[in-house]
């Protein structure tokens, strides 16, 4: 498995500071983050194939260097369940986001599996602060995060306390404490993500942010179904 | 900071011979004065004829230069202008001057180039020489109980326990002249101004190991090194309170103190999640600032959240309870055995001798209040015990009984010191402010904490409360 800086220094050498989401997951990998692991296919036979093997539903996500905002050009299709559903959408994919973004070099699709549902959607943060250094930052997804800005931080590194407390500080805590068909999230596991992607920002100074969105939180596990780290310039 | 530097610090801080370079007639020789009554021989250094024979008038050893002092100069105060600055302290690190505060200012907080580089080469030189230099653009450095001041003004003695360190030089001085009459005594108060060589790091951590100083508080608009801060705050909050006074919070204010200090302000959210996790205290005004020492340094220590509360009046029971409440903290019911013991007391037909207590008229005499205050703190469902007192309403009754005001302020403290509960007083509202503010600074003066409005008693004890909690659950995990 490729570490954090055979990642970085690829990236480098091909003018980047962003890397892809399988290389960012791959990042996360290497440190025991739980993620949906994204599997490049070239034509939508491969797709198939891979599908199969992982198992419905999947999702497909448009691998491009280029690309950031993924599904601003209509490279992200979640929930996708069958064979003949998959033919009908990686040729879709490919056809709309060479209109929507222009002149990007176009790597494949990449097949991952579906974060099953009933989990509550997270995110966490990590910005680089001219003062302070690495900073992490917790909310939950969607839009109590892009609305409602309710989210909290801390400065790395985190004590188990931090986490626990950056976790409880939001608004909408009891979200993750069961509510409605939403199962309780497990802190334990939640805490344990905080404080391995503080580590990770410690650890590695070249990282300039990062983004675990979403993160979904379950009664016995966490996943991290899309990711993105940023390096510093330079 | 290094050992020497630390030595060097302590000797300048402690000194047996201070120099203050270019002190003037047109500022009233501010900084002879400021040090005039220090336990240390004062040199002055000034080469304008207009000037010297007014600092001989005051019988002090004027000299052309710091090279010209026979002894070894352990405290530089410098108020010089600008480009003289480096010959200065040039002179300084060839003498091995313990520490030199520089008054001088017109630096980065500029803006301009020429401050800007000059800041530049000043921070070279002290490097390079490992030197502590204060500020510069600061009010120098206050220590009660060897003399050394930011102004003339400030109270000197012994006995201090608060340090303060402050971006500003107003706050320093100001902090140290109202804490006196808040009943607080500031051992150091440092105006670190610019602070290019002893940064907010160095300043937090000197402080931390000060054992003079059993709390820290500060007025701070960025630091040098938000890491070392950051880390530095960390541990010493772990030894001992430190009280975070944050200027520069919004957009407008962080440009007024790029423009005052030159620091950088990283966002206000930032500096909250470092005061939160660090077990910090935050504050936001000087009133806060004030309130939040007293509860730290007159109250005993308490994590509980129930209040037992005695009001003189009906409305104000409701008042001060909203005001508790809001800072989510409690008012309790009592035991029955505490109803069965206060209600012969609180006689008062529409009065209650349940909590809050509206006593209504019923607090007779002082050894009544005592009765009453006796009852809240042996009831198992309180923790903290607040009076509130309306002077106007309580004197009038006190001086049926040929009491006042003093002899309460004795009963007062004699339940302090037998309490297992912290205490603190409400003074609010009186026709005569006056009178209010001198019944303030008398409950002071006894050492009970007393707080000037509900909501500023019911803010204080609640920061106070979760700093202890904070501190027990950093301790126990």
């Amino acid at each position: 498995m490729s570490s954090f800086a055979d990642i970085s220094s690829t990236a480098r050498a091909e003018n980047r500071v962003i890397l892809t989401e399988q290389e960012s997951k791959t990042v996360l990998k290497a440190i025991n983050i739980p993620i949906t692991e994204p599997i490049l296919a070239t034509n939508s036979k491969e797709a198939a194939n891979i599908s199969s093997d992982i198992g419905f539903p999947v999702a497909l996500k448009i691998a491009s260097q280029d690309i950031t905002h993924k599904s601003d050009v209509g490279g992200v299709r979640l929930g996708i369940d069958s064979q003949e559903e998959i033919a009908e959408v990686f040729d879709q994919m490919i056809n709309t986001v060479k209109k929507e973004a222009k002149g990007s070099s176009i790597d494949g699709i990449t097949v991952q599996p579906m974060a099953p549902p009933g989990g509550v959607e997270v995110i966490i943060g990590v910005t680089r602060d001219h003062q302070f250094g690495p900073v992490i930052m917790f909310g939950l997804g969607g839009i109590a995060v892009e609305i409602l800005q309710d989210v909290s931080f801390r400065i790395a590194p985190l004590t188990p306390i931090d986490a626990e407390e950056m976790i409880k500080e939001i608004k909408g805590y009891k979200m993750l404490t069961g509510y409605r068909s939403f199962k309780p999230a497990n802190m334990d596991k939640l805490k344990d993500l905080l404080l391995k992607v503080s580590d990770l920002a410690m650890k590695e100074s070249e990282i300039s942010e990062m983004d675990l969105n979403p993160v979904f939180a379950y009664e016995n596990d966490v996943v991290a179904a899309d990711a993105r780290i940023i390096l510093t310039e330079s | 900071m290094d050992k020497e530097r630390k030595a060097n610090l302590d000797r300048a801080l402690n000194p047996k011979v201070i120099a203050v370079v270019g002190d003037k007639k047109i500022t009233d020789y501010m900084w002879l004065k400021s040090v005039k009554d220090a336990k240390a021989k004062v040199y002055s250094v000034q080469i304008d004829e207009n000037d010297i024979p007014g600092i001989e008038e005051m019988g002090i050893d004027n000299r052309k230069s710091i090279s010209d002092i026979p002894e070894q100069v352990d405290y530089a105060i410098i108020a010089v202008p600008r480009p003289v600055l480096p010959f200065i302290l040039a002179d300084c690190i060839k003498n091995n001057v313990g520490a030199a505060a520089a008054f001088t200012s017109g630096f980065a907080e500029t803006g301009e180039a020429e401050g800007i580089e000059l800041q530049e080469k000043i921070i070279t030189m002290t490097s390079e020489a490992n030197f502590n230099l204060v500020g510069p653009n600061c009010m120098c450095m206050y220590h009660a109980k060897v003399g050394i001041r930011n102004t003339a003004d400030q109270w000197i003695g012994e006995g201090g326990n608060i340090g303060f360190m402050s971006n500003s030089g107003t706050h320093a001085t100001n902090f140290v002249i109202r804490a006196r009459s808040n009943g607080l005594y500031p051992a150091k108060s440092i105006s670190m101004g610019n602070s290019i060589s002893i940064d907010q790091g160095d300043w937090l951590e000197y402080l931390g190991e000060d054992p003079d100083i059993e709390v820290i508080g500060m007025y701070i608009e960025g630091t040098r090194d938000g890491r070392k801060f950051f880390e530095t705050l960390r541990e010493v909050a772990q030894k001992k309170p430190v009280v975070i006074w944050k200027g520069g919070q919004t957009k407008e204010g962080a440009r007024a103190a790029a423009s005052h200090t030159g620091h950088l302000a990283s966002d206000m959210a930032l500096w909250d999640a470092m005061i939160r996790q660090t077990g910090a205290i935050r504050v936001d005004t000087q009133d806060e600032l004030m309130d939040t020492m007293k509860a730290l340094l007159m109250m005993k220590p308490f994590t509980g959240e129930n209040m037992g509360i005695i009001a003189q009046t009906g409305g104000q029971s409701v008042l001060v309870s909203d005001a508790f409440g809001s800072e989510e903290l409690k008012v309790p019911a009592l035991t029955e055995k505490t109803h069965e013991r206060l209600r012969p007391i609180v006689t008062v037909v529409g009065g209650s001798y349940k909590n809050p207590l509206d006593v209504s008229g019923s607090l007779t005499s002082v050894e009544r209040a005592t009765e009453m205050l006796n009852g809240l703190h042996d009831d198992p469902n309180t923790d903290i015990i607040v009076m509130e007192s309306s002077i106007g309403f309580i004197q009038r009754r006190l001086e049926k009984q040929g009491q006042g005001l003093d002899t309460l302020i004795e009963g007062l403290k004699a339940f302090q010191e037998s309490s297992t509960k912290p205490f603190g007083v409400i003074a609010t509202w009186n026709q005569n402010e006056g009178e209010l503010a001198d019944f303030r600074k008398k409950v002071s003066d006894a050492g009970i904490a007393v707080f000037p409005t509900f909501q500023a008693g019911a803010g204080a004890i609640r920061k106070v409360r979760d700093y202890y909690q904070k501190k027990e659950s950093l301790g126990t995990k």
